[in-house]
């Protein structure tokens, strides 16, 4: 059987084209997606979780039991992953957080958390990857590598397509990549600028304090004053440009100042020509989890409930810094691996504790975790929505049958253990 | 579901669509329906004797929900720190202030008696957005309008003169969004945007080469032969500015055939050419409405506070970002519309400001409770659970002249206010909230206490004045549950009704032509375009062919 | 000793085998890997393909060297369990740990690339 239109559950990128080729129950084949895609959908029922207590094989009822008596003793929990599930599982995490006064996070706080620090500061001009695609005359990458992490980023959206606006595709955009070193992605623009590491910011407030009219010479952060001034020439001609930025701005010494900077100068462009900037967003519904946390508490990661109403702090209520600092007692994994995304020392004091683990897939937190729940995948044996990169929501399918619950009716059914209606499963 | 039949007894009955000005007789409920009769015995016996049974609320226009209203979340922690909400009583914790969490916007209605809401700015291509965090707006009902006066397609059918493809497509998409009107936001001026111009008119070219009148003809030739509930529901151009008031004018002159609903109306009352003479010329506005019964409008009234502005407008917006500084957030949709959000501080000692708060208020003394309902435009103008402060002043001219001796002085004689000395009656507030805004919607089962009626009761004790007795409800009946009960929530696990139309027209009566701009121009596949069945939880179709 | 600078980043291959399991051999062989200027390769003396010690202020791990096409100085590791031997859980408040530009040392190792199980077994033997 040939699915068509089906949404790649990998990426922030969300291609909604894919086509799948789906014989006795299994996926034989798989067209239009990336390698990585391909990669996920082909192999997606390799290495799968299984039921278990201490490390011992049991039945998910038992898991969910052992799991909600954890998550009833315990006095801080924490929530941590999110961003690979469906809104409708995010939903109910947040439900169960309200309910226990758990603290709450989404692996955007290691990801694009410090660009909502910015946002918080300074606004956001954005727009959708269509208008991208329809408008763009101008795209810089700001420490980003799309081909090797959005890989049909330049293809479907950014560089290739033909727009209404832009008929020409390719030839008629500039590609401007900005990196500390050079990548796939660099090797294919117009223009590569390579910024000695952790310099983004003074490079970023140099292109602003040109655009205010000032004068530099020499270099700012190994980049000639010449081709910053080149490159501002470029930003003011476009009809209308967009700035993608990435980990290179977020994960660098100055964190969120760096995006600062780049949204501050996006906004002042403004007053001359349009720009937009667009986060390249990397789990395929960490956009989604920012968009839940933000309706249901108003803040995007990092919330705590334990006082019962939504306090924010990051840096307080993140959870590497909850970790950190050894102030919870029991974790609550959903769809994310934490014992291989967090520094070292976080993973030590995460390993101390016990962990609940909600995942279809084996991780090294299901490796380590005191309960694993076995899941179905989302966008292959569950449907659900999941946000794009651009907060474009978008319903990802069902193509297969799975012998294991969603995270929603998982997450569902914990929190009826825990107000004492029994559900039935 | 906890009792299904309700008799609400001995209460004095306002319901204004059915004549009762205040008269004292029961109310039966079955099944979430008011009926005729009902025997006692079979029923829950509420005691209201003493106390005001109305209709429940209908807002008309309220920025709750979707893709702007969360951008706008995440701009400002700073204004959800101030106002926390604890969760108790098995509903959930929560922010409110400028920009609510969800549960909290409903919350917040319930307690003021309202029923149904609806939000009146929304993306197509994100109305799956919008239709989420309604489902996490439990208890009400609600309805979103589709934003359709910057679409490129219907631009693009339009400058070929193709007026049938382009009424087709305005009703698909209507239908494929989940949408129950049609918004037009300054058409042509948030496209003109997305090239770095301002534009505002209606009879001027715009990029496209056609006029945005043509646009909003073609719209409202759509909502009259699909039969839609509710008009156009214009925000028309030059919001905000001195002298926006010959925008109303020429609006008005424009569509004068039409039924219409002219959006937050106070914005586009303003005289003057500058900041520095900056008036009020309400005056005029409503003399050009006073003939067009089929013209409505509501408030969009502002309130001394500090808000957060979300609009489609995306040129007022850059403009206020440039005037007011601070922070700014667009967002650009392709081929569809865009939004924008700058922070606001409305000011008693800004002359402007308080300009501004006198004309919403003028508009609705003047034209009447049947005309223009109360609405901030919120969060424009201010919350909406500053509903009540408006309340006072629209019910008591000793308010208004206490506030016009605190706004700034040199205001006294750029408004009207003060020469006005009618007040709403308790009747005329109630018409104003439930009874006027669910006729000028087409939701005959909203809005009154006749058989057949949804049974969305507000009951209020009386307090020393009209705007005390509003300020929050003792009970609140929703489809026949009992919401509110001794003025607090004590249900609010559903998740209420989605209310949307639908115009019959499917993929099939698309051109070939609009399906290859689809695939040429979206950055989403058609298939995956429209929005599924599964959003619509609950909800209430009306179907209009 | 000479500091280089560690980046830390996604590859193709790394997406990849992340679907196979992260417990597999390929995924070792993809992630437990560190990329070097070619120059500073030979200076250092490594082969294409050894094993080498890094070390940061915050951990240490035995990888894979591989040349990349990278500025002098700068060393560069897919995300995952090796990389994150060495990061820093320090988030100055933001909640964004140190995952880019760290200061790293590098020395050949005759020890075999760590397994996830190894990697983990030093995560707890360090003092907290």
């Amino acid at each position: 059987m040939k699915v068509e239109n089906v949404v790649c559950p990998f990426c922030g990128c969300l291609c909604d084209d894919v086509i799948v080729y789906v014989e006795d129950g299994a996926i034989k084949g798989v067209e239009k997606a990336c390698s990585i895609g391909r990669s996920l959908f082909l192999k997606h029922r390799e290495d799968l979780s299984l039921p278990s207590i201490d490390g011992r094989e049991t039945s998910i009822d038992e898991a969910i039991n052992e799991a909600v008596n954890i998550l009833r003793d315990k006095k801080h929990v924490l929530i941590y992953g999110l961003s690979s599930t469906s809104i409708e599982a995010q939903r109910k995490a947040l439900e169960l957080a309200d309910l226990i006064g758990a603290s709450i996070d989404q692996t955007t706080s290691i990801c694009h958390g410090p660009t909502s620090l910015a946002i918080h500061q300074t606004g956001i001009p954005t727009c959708t990857l269509g208008e991208v695609k329809n408008r763009a005359d101008v795209v810089v990458f700001w420490g980003s590598n799309p081909l090797e992490a959005h890989q049909r980023h330049y293809e479907r959206y950014s560089l290739i397509p033909k727009g209404m606006f832009v008929t020409e595709g390719r030839r008629g955009r500039k590609l401007v990549v900005v990196d500390v070193r050079p990548t796939p992605s660099s090797r294919a623009a117009d223009i590569f600028i390579q910024v000695r590491p952790g310099e983004d910011y003074e490079v970023l407030n140099a292109l602003r304090y040109m655009l205010k009219g000032g004068k530099l010479d020499g270099e700012v952060g190994g980049v000639k004053v010449e081709t910053l001034k080149s490159l501002l020439d470029i930003m003011l001609s476009a009809k209308y440009g967009v700035i993608f930025i990435g980990m290179g701005l977020t994960m660098t010494r100055g964190k969120y100042h760096n995006v600062e900077a780049a949204l501050s100068l996006a906004i002042e462009l403004n007053s001359h020509t349009r720009w937009s900037v667009v986060a390249m967003r990397g789990h395929y519904n960490v956009s989604g989890a920012g968009m839940v946390l933000l309706w249901q508490t108003g803040f995007p990661m990092a919330v705590n409930f334990s006082l019962g109403y939504p306090r924010y702090s990051p840096g307080e209520y993140s959870a590497v810094d909850l970790l950190r600092r050894k102030e919870v007692d029991a974790v609550l994994v959903i769809a994310s691996d934490p014992v291989a995304n967090f520094p070292r020392e976080a993973v030590r004091n995460l390993l101390s504790l016990p962990i609940i683990a909600i995942d279809p897939k084996r991780s090294l937190t299901t490796m380590v975790a005191k309960v694993v729940i076995p899941t179905a995948k989302v966008g292959i044996e569950t449907e659900g929505t999941a946000y794009r990169m651009d907060g474009v929501p978008i319903r990802v399918k069902k193509i297969l049958n799975s012998i294991y619950p969603s995270d929603e009716e998982v997450l569902d059914r914990i929190i009826a253990k825990i107000k004492g209606e029994e559900r039935n499963a | 579901m906890p009792n299904d039949s309700l008799i609400i007894k001995g209460g004095i009955v306002y319901d204004p669509l059915n004549g009762v000005k205040g008269s004292i007789k029961d109310i039966y409920v079955k099944d979430g329906k008011i009926v005729e009769d009902l025997s006692e015995e079979a029923a829950e016996v509420i005691d209201v004797t003493g106390m005001i049974v109305a209709p429940a609320n209908v807002d008309i226009h309220s920025h709750i929900a979707g893709p702007k209203v969360n951008s706008a979340r995440l701009m400002r922690p700073e204004d959800h720190l101030r106002d926390p909400l604890r969760r108790k009583n098995g509903l959930r914790s929560g922010c409110g202030f400028s920009v609510p969490t969800t549960f909290v916007t409903a919350y917040r209605y319930l307690l003021l008696g309202y029923g149904t809401v609806m939000d009146p700015a929304v993306p197509p291509l994100k109305a799956r957005h919008a239709l989420e965090e309604l489902e996490d707006t439990p208890v009400l009902d609600k309805g979103i309008y589709i934003l359709m006066g910057n679409n490129n397609i219907l631009y693009y059918l339009l400058k070929k003169g193709d007026k049938k493809s382009a009424k087709l497509f305005a009703a698909w998409l209507l239908k494929s969004a989940g949408g129950y009107a049609i918004k037009v936001v300054n058409p042509g001026g948030t496209e003109s945007f997305k090239w770095g111009k301002i534009f505002n008119s209606l009879s001027d070219d715009t990029i496209w080469g056609i006029k945005p009148k043509v646009v909003v003809d073609i719209l409202n030739e759509v909502a009259c032969e699909f039969k839609l509930p509710h008009p156009v529901h214009l925000h028309t151009y030059n919001i905000g500015i001195p002298g926006s008031y010959k925008a109303a004018l020429d609006t008005i002159n424009a569509f004068k055939d039409n039924r219409l609903h002219l959006a937050h109306l106070q914005y586009f009352c303003y005289g003057g050419d500058s900041w520095a003479t900056f008036r009020s010329e309400s005056v005029k506005v409503v003399e050009a409405l006073s003939n067009y019964e089929n013209i409505t409008a509501d408030m969009g009234q502002v309130i001394f506070v500090d808000t957060t502005t979300m609009t489609a407008d995306t040129p007022w917006e850059f403009t206020l970002h440039k005037l007011a500084g601070g922070r700014w957030s667009n967002s650009d949709v392709e081929l569809e519309t865009g939004s924008g959000i700058v922070p606001y501080r409305y000011r008693m000692d800004n002359l402007v400001n308080s300009v501004q708060w006198a004309v919403g208020l003028e508009i609705a003394l003047l034209l009447g409770p049947w005309r223009v309902f109360l609405t901030t435009d919120h969060p424009n103008g201010g919350p909406f659970y500053f509903y009540p402060e408006v309340i006072k002043w629209l019910t008591s001219a000793d308010a208004r002249k206490e506030m016009i001796e605190k706004i700034h002085p040199k205001a006294k004689k750029r408004i009207y206010l003060h020469n006005i000395d009618r007040e709403f009656s308790l009747y005329e507030m109630i018409t104003m909230l439930s009874a006027a805004p669910a006729k000028a919607l087409g939701l005959k089962e909203k809005g009154h206490l006749g058989a057949g009626a949804d049974a969305d009761i507000a009951i209020y004790k009386p307090k020393g004045s009209v705007a005390e007795t509003l300020s929050r409800v003792e009970y609140l009946i929703k489809d026949g549950r009992v919401v509110v009960r001794h003025g607090e929530i004590v249900d609010a696990s559903y998740i209420g009704r989605i209310i949307r139309v639908d115009t019959g027209v499917d993929d099939s009566a698309l051109s070939n032509e609009v399906r290859e701009l689809f695939d040429k121009f979206y950055s989403v596949t058609f298939s995956n375009y429209k929005v599924e069945d599964v959003y619509f939880k609950r909800e209430v179709v009306k179907r209009v062919v | 000793m000479r500091e280089f600078c560690l980046i830390t980043g996604r590859t193709i291959k790394q997406g990849i085998t992340l679907h196979d399991g992260k417990t597999t051999e390929v995924y070792r062989n993809e992630v437990g890997i560190v990329y070097l200027n070619g120059e500073d390769m030979e200076e250092l003396g490594i082969i294409e393909g050894s094993s080498v010690l890094l070390k940061t202020d915050y951990g240490q791990v035995v990888v894979r060297a591989v040349k990349g096409d990278l500025p002098k100085g700068m060393a560069f590791m897919p995300y995952g369990p090796w990389a994150n031997m060495l990061t820093s859980a320090n988030t100055h408040g933001t909640g964004m740990p140190d995952l880019k530009g760290i200061k790293l040392y590098i020395y050949p190792a005759c020890e075999e690339v760590w397994d996830w199980k190894r990697v983990l077994e030093e995560v707890k033997s360090v003092e907290g």
